[in-house]
């Protein structure tokens, strides 16, 4: 009788959904606000994008404290490497790079981060393009606590992100969305993983990343008082009333 | 993440089938022995591993000492609160122990969790004030004083300071700024936060009522005194379900002319 295997532990990965994906207008990344602790909601309004730069945002997953503290390192080398480079940005995979070495030396210490960073190059890095225009290839690095660092199109990282993946994935026309539709993508994606997980929820933040002007903020909606939902219960209770 | 674990004795796990049960218990329960004879003599009550089941005892550095502290973000003012009772398992060691300590004329933090290490907390962001103000001839900005919280907080990662944080104070443009925290460093600007053993009675109070969610009438700005007032019936309802809050409440009042505190008297049970 071949002996039963006990299953190995459950790991509980990363209580947040964050995702990003590169079509033709830029990078759209879409994360929920939802920070617990335990079972208890301890903050709805967690800012879960972190800037590095002008053109490259980080998101968190994972542990706050930990990609808080260890993105924002990463925004200060960034910053001092344009004020001693001459006013060259630094690359995305050089900053990738750079906070993968940093995970990777503290591996074994129980950090919690799995995060991505994406953006834009400045010219002439990394490109074919000649040296009068902007690079237009956009990078997306995921990095997380055991080190891993790796290149890709599209993530979606936390515990809600098989959930996001699987709106992401049917769209099969993803590179070539317009801007909007892009962005109501990523938030149909939040919108249910936030309503499938539990760990999910708070606010929808979407950002974009163009190379011509860095990263904006484009949608920010608390799931709560989504639109079509307050104003039926609105009428609702004013009817009763 | 710390819980907060109440120290129980382990449970006695039966004892395996087969063990001899018989003549030493019932000789045990007749009354004839106590357990100063017998092969367990030298145990008495305490079991090292070695009869029953074994289980780990260890020394922990933490201790948890309870209470629960609030602050919010108004327009021009900020409210600090939080209540002054010290205790430690069950005993109550002091009920006049303050949990708020100014670190400027304009900001205050508000410290719950492990006494110790929110005094050495304390210290130690004094000290850097204190440096921040002979470098640089400027007392620290609120704001910045926020930074530098979740960083010594974050500098202790791998052993962290058992301590429960809120920080509230006028920001450089005259505005409430409040920022709630996580045992290691993570921060947030909110304008409502609570934190401690009663966080989980007093935030879903103060997002109704403060921040104003889940409400169909319409938000109004609240004055200062009315603020005060909802802290106060937020301590009562908090201690009454959570048996480390309770006493008295000391509020701090935070505005651009200085800090205001008064007391307010909870009950003792």
């Amino acid at each position: 009788m071949p002996s039963q295997r006990s299953p190995p532990p459950l790991e509980f990965a990363h209580g947040t959904t964050t995702l990003s994906f590169a079509f033709q207008g830029g990078i759209i990344a879409a994360v929920d606000s939802r920070a617990s602790l335990g079972s208890f909601v301890g903050s709805k309004t967690t800012q879960k994008v972190l800037p590095v730069s002008s053109h490259i945002l980080g998101t968190m997953a994972g542990g706050a404290a930990d990609c808080q503290h260890w993105i924002r390192a990463l925004k200060k080398e960034a910053l001092l490497h344009e004020l001693t480079e001459d006013g060259r940005r630094m690359s995305v995979a050089r900053a990738s790079r750079i906070l993968a070495n940093h995970l990777y030396a503290l591996r074994g210490y129980d950090l919690s981060v799995g995060t991505m960073i994406m953006g834009y190059d400045d010219h002439g890095i990394n490109s074919k393009d000649d040296h009068d225009t902007r690079s237009s290839t956009p990078y997306i690095y995921y990095a997380d606590n055991t080190g891993l660092r790796i290149q890709g199109d599209i993530f979606a990282v936390g515990s809600g992100s098989t959930f996001a993946l699987g709106i992401l994935d049917t769209e099969e026309n993803r590179y070539n969305l317009s801007v909007d539709e892009a962005v109501a993508l990523g938030i149909k994606a939040i919108r249910h993983a936030t309503f499938r997980d539990a760990y999910s929820g708070g606010y929808i933040n979407v950002f974009l990343i163009t190379p011509k002007d860095g990263w904006r903020k484009v949608y920010t909606e608390d799931i709560a008082r989504n639109p079509e939902i307050w104003k039926a219960l609105q009428t609702e209770i004013n009817e009763n009333s | 993440m710390m819980e907060a674990g109440m120290h129980m004795p382990p449970k006695r796990k039966p004892l395996r089938s087969g063990a001899n049960t018989s003549t030493l218990d019932q000789r045990r329960q007749e009354g004839l022995i106590h357990n100063s004879e017998g092969p367990n003599a030298s145990l008495g009550k305490i079991d090292h591993g070695v009869t029953e089941n074994p289980y780990e005892r260890r020394f922990s550095p933490y201790d948890f000492n309870g209470g629960t502290c609030v602050a919010i973000a108004g327009p021009d003012y900020a409210v600090i609160a939080a209540d002054t009772r010290l205790s430690s398992g069950y005993e109550i060691l002091s009920r006049n122990m303050s949990k708020l300590h100014p670190l400027s004329g304009k900001c205050i933090l508000g410290s719950a969790g492990c006494k110790t290490d929110v005094d050495q907390l304390r210290s130690v962001l004094d000290i850097k004030m204190k440096m921040y103000l002979h470098n640089h001839r400027k007392t620290m900005s609120t704001p910045a004083v926020a930074q530098m919280l979740g960083n010594t907080l974050y500098y202790k990662r791998f052993f962290p300071y058992y301590a429960f944080n809120v920080f509230g104070g006028i920001d450089e443009e005259g505005k409430g700024a409040v920022y709630s925290y996580d045992a290691i460093g993570s921060f947030e600007r909110t304008p409502v936060t609570a934190t401690g053993s009663g966080q989980a009675y007093i935030i879903p109070l103060l997002d109704n009522v403060i921040a104003h969610r889940n409400r169909l009438d319409e938000k109004r700005d609240l004055p200062k005194e009315e603020v005060v007032e909802i802290v106060k019936d937020a301590f009562l309802s908090c201690g009454e379900r959570d048996i480390y809050t309770g006493d008295q409440v000391e509020i701090s009042v935070i505005t651009k002319d200085g800090i205001e505190t008064s007391f307010f008297a909870l009950k003792r049970d």
